[in-house]
């Protein structure tokens, strides 16, 4: 049996009295593209905080490449990339000073680096302005800077949190096409979007957070063919699908996470 | 017609009150924290030293208002007024840790009117220390006045009231139109370096007056005479001369003419700066452009040259790039450049501040110790708000295979070679403006930064991480450490100073270079001990600490 790449014991963390991640045991295989979802405020981010060492569990135990987080937190952190929620950019910098400064801090010689640095950002196009400084670059190209700089050190697992947010049509092609050339080399990518379409196109499996606790995990079709049985009977209106009709990703979602509102319920002041 | 509840106009007091509550809630939330209420100690702890200042310097003021009026010479107000004027004006620029500003994007998403929007930009101004003390001041003056000469107490006190009217509106006019020039970085970077030459040319009222101090009594009142009818068109002179134009003892003058003319043009100056602060506060309110994200240009073909990054032999890579991170962060902040050369000209100021070698005539060894002392406090703002200027990019430290320490080192030496040209620059400056320090006052002196600096660092690098500040170069007021590590590292400065000036004392009872450096050493080699005791657990505080540092420095206020 493989073991696996991300793997949490009861994972818990509080604030004050708010439990925002509960028992939550994870395993994400090597090579698997994981997409972590759900609700807002269900724990995603603290999650992937914890996984990457920005935030301490309350309790539990997280294993990366088969190494505790807390005894090795350097050796993990060096081989895992990340795109945190507020990217983690220096807005001062260039773009490839950035860059630079980024696999000079992962260990890479001066060459390397600077080798590195030319790739990507002709890669991720971020070519036209060499001078101009982070903090003038739009909220596309700040992401993929960031995407950039999460793998500049060529990561085995890859945690992105909301990587898509905020980003167009053409940065979200880019950044896909990386993330396939990244699984495509072995890597793990795990990330959490709010965007299901995206997740249902890209990832292999996926795991659903709802206040606080783990409460799906597997590939699609473990998801689906779960939500199949424990809905069967029931009318496609309540499931969203229509008669012989596979279940969407977020169909899924809604069905786990109980997501659906009664057309009845409205504003009082909507009328 | 109010529609389903809503109001098409919605009433400007409540939105006013809703300002104001979301104020006293922000601060009430703030006390949630042992660091919001550490900041509040701070703030009552400067607050009446404030009152202290506001209350003497009202007694102060009033008697001497009390003193020209009584000696009908109230033409003399106008003395009285421009430090009130020039305080009002520009302490909130020079202190902006003791300013409050609001950020006009958090407002504008409401559906304000402009009359509300203005009015709350004003009344964020009237809750400012400036705003409180001076008008402290013009109360003490108003009241003095109405002692020696009570008819005239009424009068007074509606020039005061414009006066402070128009005080206020230019303070937010002033902060108003400066927020634009900070909002894009160009003209950011342009003002600071204005802004920080505006400061300095202060220093050169010392040298000023040491120049004119030597006058004879004719010449002098001659200047007197030059200044007094120069600042007679500004407010502080119209206010003056509106009040003495009341006194109807001043012979062969017309009370229209003299009192109520400057009055009017008083008023005039305040319509004139509600005229520029309405302007400005206008394009604000209908959203002005002032983006700076870069355009697309046409691609070329080829990977694009990308320079290696710095090498420093002996040094890891990690501490040698937070090293290259940092001066790279500095070299694109001039204000802080321009800093570099502010102990050059400070030494220029005290070398013609008076005759021989001005300040430092009777101690002229003291030059180099005070002029390095001296640039070791303009780094407070950089040593001890070490992640202020990272912002969100403090998460990548956390997030990176590399330890706090190494983060710290590379920090430390950064700021460290900044503050070794600083004392170079020093050194130079003392050599050309007044003459050579000994060796033995050289060494002394460097052995000295040897025992203060690594304990300044060691102490930077704690309130680095236990009271971080995000520091945000485009709102006024934002570009500074808090203000419980500015009061924290000028008490430990004001120790370890003094702890240096113990050990001078005591090495200069030998006489003898070499014993005055082995004294110093002595301490700086436990200093240096001590740096490094403190950089190697900074790993564990760092961690401890994350999640307070990366909400406070990622999170815009």
């Amino acid at each position: 049996m493989v073991s696996p790449t991300i793997s949490t014991e009861h994972l818990t963390r509080r604030f004050g009295d708010l439990v925002a991640v509960e028992d939550v045991n994870l395993r994400v295989a090597p090579g698997q593209f994981f997409g972590f979802l759900g609700p807002n405020g269900a724990g995603k981010s603290t999650t992937i905080k914890m996984l990457t060492g920005l935030l301490a569990p309350t309790a539990g135990r997280i294993q990366i490449l088969g190494l505790d987080l807390v005894s090795n937190m350097v050796e993990v952190k060096r081989q895992i990339g990340v795109v945190p929620e507020g990217m983690a950019l220096f807005g001062r910098l260039t773009g490839s000073e950035y860059l630079n400064f980024v696999g000079r801090m992962y260990g890479l010689d001066r060459e390397t680096a600077s080798k590195r640095t030319a790739e990507l950002l002709d890669f991720m196009q971020l070519t036209d302005q060499p001078k101009a400084l982070v903090t003038d670059y739009s909220h596309g190209m700040q992401k993929k800077l960031a995407l950039a700089a999460a793998v500049i050190h060529g990561p085995r697992v890859l945690f992105l949190d909301e990587p898509f947010e905020g980003v167009d049509a053409i940065a979200a092609g880019t950044l896909k096409a990386m993330l396939q050339r990244m699984i495509g080399r072995g890597a793990t990518v795990f990330l959490t979007s709010h965007v299901l379409e995206i997740v249902e196109r890209l990832c292999t499996h996926v795991g659903i957070i709802h206040r606080g606790r783990l409460v799906a995990q597997g590939s699609l079709e473990e998801l689906r063919a779960g939500v199949e049985a424990r809905s069967a009977g029931l009318p496609g209106a309540v499931t969203g699908a229509s008669p012989g009709e596979k279940l969407t990703l977020e169909q899924i979602f809604l069905l786990i996470v109980g997501g659906s509102r009664s057309d009845g319920q409205e504003l009082s002041w909507l009328g | 017609m109010p529609r389903n509840g809503l109001s098409l106009a919605p009433h400007a007091r409540q939105q006013l009150a809703a300002v104001a509550q979301l104020r006293g809630r922000i601060f009430a939330n703030s006390l949630r924290t042992f660091r919001g209420r550490l900041e509040l100690a701070s703030h009552i702890f400067v607050g009446l030293a404030f009152v202290a200042g506001g209350l003497g310097g009202a007694v102060g003021l009033g008697g001497a208002a009390w003193f020209v009026v009584s000696q009908r010479n109230a033409e003399w107000i106008g003395g009285l007024l421009w430090p009130v004027f020039l305080f009002w004006q520009l302490f909130p620029l020079m202190a902006t840790a003791f300013t409050q500003n609001v950020e006009s994007s958090n407002l504008l998403r409401f559906p304000l009117s402009f009359r509300s929007y203005f009015l709350i930009r004003l009344a964020y101004g009237s809750l400012d220390p400036a705003t409180a003390v001076a008008s402290l001041w013009l109360l003490g003056i108003n009241i003095g006045i109405g002692v020696a000469r009570p008819a005239l107490f009424p009068w007074a006190m509606i020039v005061l009231l414009t006066f402070a009217l128009v005080n206020l509106v230019l303070a937010r006019m002033l902060f108003a139109w400066l927020e634009r020039w900070l909002a894009q970085r160009r003209t950011r970077e342009l003002m600071g370096i204005l802004f920080f030459l505006f400061i300095l040319s202060f220093q050169l009222i010392g040298p000023l007056i040491a120049v004119y101090e030597h006058r004879s009594i004719p010449e002098t009142r001659i200047l007197g005479q030059e200044l007094s009818s120069a600042q007679r068109p500004l407010p502080p002179g119209l206010a003056a001369a509106a009040i003495a134009g009341a006194v109807p003892s001043q012979p062969g003058s017309h009370i229209v003419t003299a009192s109520v003319v400057p009055f009017l043009l008083l008023g005039c100056y305040g319509i004139a700066f509600l005229w520029l602060l309405n302007f400005r506060l206008r394009a604000e309110y209908r959203g002005e452009n002032l983006s700076e994200s870069v355009g697309r240009k046409a691609l070329i073909g080829g990977l694009p040259a990308v320079r290696p990054g710095w090498n420093l032999p002996g040094l890891p890579g990690p501490v040698v790039a937070v090293f290259e991170k940092e001066l790279r962060y500095l070299s694109r902040s001039g204000p802080m450049l321009f800093t570099l050369i502010v102990p050059l000209f400070m030494l220029a100021v005290f070398r013609s501040s008076g005759k021989n070698e001005g300040l430092f005539g009777h101690a002229p060894q003291l030059t180099f110790p005070l002029g390095a002392a001296y640039s070791l406090l303009l780094l407070t703002n950089l040593s001890y708000n070490n992640f202020g200027a990272d912002g969100n990019g403090t998460q990548f430290f956390f997030a990176s295979p590399v330890r706090f320490g190494q983060i710290m080192l590379g920090k430390n030496l950064a700021h460290t070679a900044v503050f070794g040209v600083e004392v170079l620059l020093v050194w130079l400056g003392t050599c050309l403006l007044y003459r050579p320090p000994s060796i033995g006052v050289t060494l002394a002196t460097l052995a000295g930064i040897l025992f203060v600096l690594p304990i300044d660092l060691a102490a930077g690098n704690l309130f680095s991480i236990y009271s971080p500040s995000r520091i945000e170069a485009g709102v006024f007021g934002r570009q500074r450490a808090s203000l419980t590590t500015v009061l924290a590292s000028f008490a430990i400065r004001g120790a370890l100073f003094s702890g240096g000036a113990v050990l001078l004392w005591l090495s200069r009872g030998y006489r003898n270079s070499w014993m005055e450096l082995l004294i110093f050493l002595l301490p700086a080699a436990f200093a240096i001990a001590a740096y490094v005791f403190a950089l190697n657990r900074v790993d564990g505080m760092a961690l401890r600490h994350r999640e307070n540092l990366m909400s406070s420095l990622g999170r815009r206020q």
